[in-house]
């Protein structure tokens, strides 16, 4: 079950060094992880600048920034299980778990603060009906707006993006420190640079998710929803040419276990 | 690590975050930073000059990141170099943080209102002189609180990412839950005062913020107070919250001990995250219980 252990005797041949293809193989896990992460994008609800003055539905921040935040708390988690555990699977899952925990938590608190702060009921302007609990929306939004606070749909969603972009985030990380072939000490050493490639992936990811959606988004039932594919064709290009630079930059680093060895 | 110390350095550790919180985004009103900024920026547009503190470095986690990577970086230079102790060190960083934060916020302020000439908004160099030492301690305040979640994590929770990266993770974190939980109060309610209380803001009231206080013209100052009774505690909660939820996992279910630890880890992530949802829920059904609709059900239903 270790993702990627160099260690482990047994396996598909792929999963070693020594392999032709194994760097291939490391290159298409990333260009998932970022490809995950533009998905992950699309799913919170973000409302922007709007939804700070209870205009819109969704929290009330940037896209980029509250999923910099998200995938951030996430990716630390990552790094602090991958330092105690040293196995790729489990630290590439809490990654995400860490990340839907810090969306879940400014999600809940958000609410708190549009029903108690600003007295509104959580409604959304996208949808007459919320699509899980089917509850009415339309006649809880207040006039001259599109919905306020984070609806039972747009919660469910922005927990459901922030695990898969958590396991993105998480899984650059992982197969970019895996790339340098390194090992104990060595590892700890040159884990630092992976951790800022992966920061780096993350905003790249995160800002072209950002264009496509245009400032706000309630969730997988908003109609902008539907250009995700788009997005994701545009992100596993873009994660393609920045993962052979991040490769580079790691492979120079660690020697690739090869030459070091 | 013994996970009693690991706990108990993690209370340690919401402490700090709920004062960092609490700071930030109080720091945020006081000079209009986020989201709402744009409220402000439109007022004299709209013809409602005003005399609130306008300033909008970035967007509030880059600019805390930021403040915070200057402190941690001289800090960490300064523990190297000059062998002084992780206090003192930890208040020249923070000030030197403070001082770039300053030099960002005076540039950035008088070249929004000077833009703005046109409308005719005056600058007002009093507005200047008595805000700008509120946010330079409320970033002195953010920055330090940083500083000591960074110093405490690695010195305990075997963290191995060096202290400025952390410092970023940390600052770019707070900013953007102060981005998303503080300014909902500040650029629903604070700056709308003169409108019902229970609607969200009519599109149509766009740049007409209140200007007056409960006694003058309304300034910075007087946002944060407004603020620091609701907003500012909220983000506190929030970054507590998720520093604490965050760590506890690994802490409470350290998976150095084997494999089948972390995996309880992910379980109690899992149920943590489904109270969440739970709770969001109740919140949510409580609230139109509550308040009710805003108009009949006469309505017919749109496409959905």
């Amino acid at each position: 079950m270790e993702l990627l252990n160099l260690s482990v005797l047994s396996g598909p041949a792929i999963l070693f060094p020594e392999n032709p293809f194994y760097q291939l193989l490391l290159l298409i896990l990333i260009t998932l992880g970022g490809v995950l992460i533009t998905v992950s994008v699309h799913l919170i609800p973000v409302g922007g600048a709007p939804a700070a003055m209870a205009q819109a539905t969704g929290v009330g921040t940037g896209t980029t920034q509250l999923a910099a935040g998200a995938g951030l708390t996430g990716l630390l988690v990552a790094v602090s299980v991958y330092v105690l555990s040293g196995s790729g699977l489990i630290c590439v899952l809490l990654g995400g778990i860490g990340s839907t925990i810090m969306i879940s938590i400014v999600m809940l608190i958000s609410n708190i603060g549009y029903i108690y702060g600003v007295g509104v009921p959580p409604a959304s302007g996208k949808a007459s009906r919320d699509p899980i609990t089917k509850d009415r929306q339309d006649t809880y939004v207040s006039k001259g707006t599109e919905g306020h606070g984070i609806p039972t749909a747009a919660f469910i969603s922005g927990a459901a993006g922030g695990i898969i972009g958590g396991i993105g985030g998480s899984l650059i990380f992982v197969v970019l420190l895996k790339a340098s072939g390194l090992s104990g000490d060595d590892a700890a050493a040159i884990l630092p640079i992976s951790v800022i490639l992966s920061i780096a992936l993350f905003f790249v990811n995160a800002v072209i998710a950002s264009y496509n959606i245009g400032g706000t988004i309630e969730g997988f039932y908003d109609p902008k929803f539907r250009k995700v594919s788009k997005a994701a064709a545009v992100s596993a290009v873009i994660t393609l040419i920045c993962g052979i630079l991040c490769l580079y930059t790691m492979i120079q680093f660690g020697g690739f276990g090869l030459m070091a060895g | 690590m013994d996970p009693l110390i690991g706990m108990g350095v993690l209370a340690l550790v919401g402490a700090v975050a709920a004062i960092a919180g609490y700071t930030e985004d109080l720091e945020s009103v006081v000079g209009s930073q986020s989201n709402p900024n744009s409220q402000v920026q439109l007022a004299p547009q709209m013809k409602y000059p005003h005399r609130l503190f306008n300033k909008a470095i970035s967007g509030e986690p880059l600019s805390n990141g930021l403040a915070a990577v200057v402190g941690a970086v001289i800090s960490v230079s300064l523990e190297f170099y000059a062998d002084l102790s992780i206090i003192t060190v930890i208040v020249i960083g923070s000030m030197a943080a403070m001082i770039i934060h300053m030099i960002l916020a005076a540039t950035s302020f008088f070249g929004r209102i000077a833009s703005q000439s046109r409308f005719k908004q005056p600058l007002y160099m009093d507005v200047f002189k008595t805000n700008l030492p509120v946010i330079a301690a409320y970033a002195f305040m953010t920055t330090a609180c940083i500083l000591i979640i960074c110093y405490l994590m690695a010195a305990y929770l075997d963290i191995q990412i060096p202290i400025p990266l952390l410092a970023l993770i940390l600052g770019i974190t707070v900013g953007s839950i102060g981005s998303s939980v503080g300014d909902i109060q500040y650029g629903a309610e604070c700056l709308y005062q003169n409108l019902e209380f229970g609607s969200g803001v009519n599109a149509a009231y766009s740049g007409n913020i209140v200007r007056k206080a409960a006694s003058g013209i309304r300034s910075g100052i007087d946002n944060s107070w407004f603020s620091s009774k609701f907003g500012g505690p909220t983000t506190g909660i929030a970054f507590a919250a998720v520093l604490f939820m965050t760590s506890w996992i690994t802490v409470l279910f350290n998976p150095a001990w084997g494999g089948a630890v972390g995996w309880c880890g992910l379980i109690a992530g899992v149920l943590f995250i489904a109270a969440t949802a739970a709770a969001n829920r109740y919140l949510e059904k409580s609230a139109r219980r509550n308040f009710g609709p805003y108009r009949k059900d006469e309505k017919t239903e749109g496409a959905e």
